[in-house]
């Protein structure tokens, strides 16, 4: 009987302390010393073969991404074409992120407003390529041919989020124009001449 | 006259052996198969693989080609006596269901590119594991039973009892994990689960299994103290090896993961004391302090499913894993505790019953 009020006695109080320890005392402690992951996205380099070209030629663009704060989970840049009807015109001549480029259609579901979960319907095509994780200091390329469809000016927007998007400095760039996702680009435009 | 022949469920000496190898072949076959498993799901969330030949798809085709050389020595052992005894048969069905699984989860990878937890060949692949496992298990007992008399042939070795009892855990939660992490959704398909429905299933299906598993492996050894405890640890480390240590940003909460040993050991010590009165108290008792463990033993996954019904619209990020889940560990566990205990003592019953002699073979 002695053996059996021991024995619970000694349950009871492993229980106790296994209850304040994973109910109170490590949940408050994790809370108060986490440090958010505060990655940086950045678009270093962005590079046109040619300002004016004549239509039917393709033209060259090679975008450079960098993350210069913490690891971030998942990073992407968008290149987006808002004078394009469909992605065909298109083409993804190398990259070296660590996940392949995903072609977004005109009506796709997209995320907006840096939320990363998908809100919105994609208004043009673009591509998005990521990296995850994409980690602190690395630097990814793509490059890319576009066919324009029509004379007269060719946009393109160019931007990058990293994830979690816990500050400002996780978008790029952090003003400027805004897209239908509510999120900032940076423009580049080409001139298209009559052949 | 056949010397080595005891009775019809006998087998020659030499196949006798035979059939033991196998018996563990199968069950550590599944153990790396579910072991590779827990660890794609990990990479999946870190880094997206795009590819059919991942390293967590090696350890996990390699863990089922170890089952079908287990199960090759089963079938042959079982041959000297002229029939085949239905453990080894219940594992060659298994067998069977992982070895279809694979060449038709390949073509999935080839037709729908990177798939989702919840496809059709995975399902069959874990339901394939499931009834391996159980082929291992039973199988084992089986063996056991060829030469020993009374209380004594339902009773293995502890180290038997963590080889063949962990596969079956793990590829049960497995099943769980499939019908409630939210990672089904691809271009082509979207099987995530509804997420109250995936709450539902995960709170009263993973006290269940841990509470049936724990006193399983308890009763297989004759309510002998520290066999629970070491399946538990076994499943610790598993799940701290292939769910924990692949991501960076959960190692410091490894120390935590760990306290899910204390209720553990106490269990083990309540189902252990064999002086309780009436004698029905340490398996309510050990199920329902088994059956708390479980939003500590499926952490880090659990977060996926919670966070779902609580707000679908917040993305659990791998390095905001642990602040998400420590925030639920708050607010959304105490009220989980008195339903989980109730139903780890359920599964504790269900094991206890299930493990009498008459039952299973």
């Amino acid at each position: 009987m002695q053996r059996a009020i021991l024995l619970a006695g000694g349950v009871a109080a492993a229980l106790a302390i296994f209850f304040i320890l994973s109910l109170y005392v490590i949940p408050q402690s994790f809370q108060q010393d986490a440090m958010p992951s505060m990655p940086e996205a950045l678009v270093s380099k962005v590079t046109l073969s040619s300002r004016q070209i004549t239509l039917g030629e393709p033209v060259s663009i090679s975008v450079t991404g960098t993350n210069a704060g913490d690891e971030a989970d998942m990073q992407i840049v968008s290149i987006g074409f808002p004078n394009l009807a469909n992605g065909s015109d298109i083409e993804v001549v190398r990259h070296d992120f660590r996940q392949s480029p995903l072609l977004v259609e005109r009506g796709d579901p997209v995320s907006g407003n840096y939320s990363g979960t998908a809100s919105v319907l994609a208004q043009y095509p673009s591509i998005e390529v990521f990296s995850r994780p994409w980690e602190q200091g690395s630097t990814y390329t793509i490059d890319l041919q576009v066919r324009p469809e029509a004379e007269g000016d060719f946009v393109v927007y160019v931007k990058s989020v990293a994830f979690p998007h816990t500050w400002d400095g996780a978008h790029y760039p952090r003003e400027g124009l805004v897209d239908y996702q509510q999120e900032f680009v940076e423009s580049y435009s080409i001139e298209v001449t009559k052949s | 006259m056949d010397y080595f022949r005891q009775g019809s469920a006998s087998l020659a000496y030499g196949s006798h052996r035979i059939f033991l190898v196998g018996s563990i072949l199968v069950s550590s076959g599944i153990l790396l198969a579910a072991g590779g498993g827990s660890w794609d799901i990990t990479n999946h969330l870190l880094n997206k693989p795009e590819t059919f030949f991942a390293p967590p798809h090696l350890i996990l085709y390699s863990g089922v080609g170890t089952s079908v050389v287990g199960a090759v020595m089963l079938l042959t052992s079982s041959r000297s006596i002229g029939r085949i005894a239905w453990p080894a048969k219940l594992a060659l069905a298994g067998v069977a269901l992982l070895v279809s699984a694979g060449p038709v989860d390949f073509a999935w990878h080839s037709a729908f590119g990177l798939d989702g937890l919840f496809s059709p060949p995975h399902f069959v692949l874990v339901s394939g594991m499931v009834a391996t496992s159980l082929g291992g298990l039973t199988s084992m007992m089986y063996y056991r039973s060829m030469s020993l008399r009374g209380a004594e042939r339902m009773r293995l070795h502890p180290a038997l009892i963590v080889i063949a009892i962990l596969p079956l855990w793990l590829a049960l939660s497995g099943v769980v994990d499939m019908f409630t992490l939210p990672f089904s959704k691809t271009v082509y398909f979207n099987f995530d689960p509804n997420p109250a429905a995936a709450v539902a299933i995960a709170s009263t299906a993973f006290p269940f299994v841990i509470a049936a598993c724990l006193c399983g492996a308890s009763a297989l050894s004759g309510r002998r103290f520290g066999v629970m405890s070491l399946t538990g640890a076994a499943f610790v480390a598993t799940g701290a090896l292939t769910s924990i240590l692949p991501s960076d940003s959960l190692h410091s909460t490894i120390p935590f993961y760990l306290l899910g040993m204390i209720p553990i050991v106490a269990a083990d010590a309540v189902m252990s004391y064999r002086f309780w009165r009436p004698f029905g108290i340490p398996v309510y008792a050990a199920g329902a302090i088994l059956g708390v463990t479980f939003f500590m033993l499926y952490y880090p996954l659990i977060t996926h499913t919670y966070n779902e019904f609580i707000d679908i619209n917040r993305l659990v990020w791998p390095s905001v894993t642990a602040e998400i889940y420590f925030e639920m560990m708050q607010t959304v566990y105490p009220l989980l505790i008195a339903p989980s205990a109730a139903l780890g003592a359920v599964g504790a019953i269900a094991a206890n019953k299930l493990g009498s002699e008459r039952k299973i073979l």
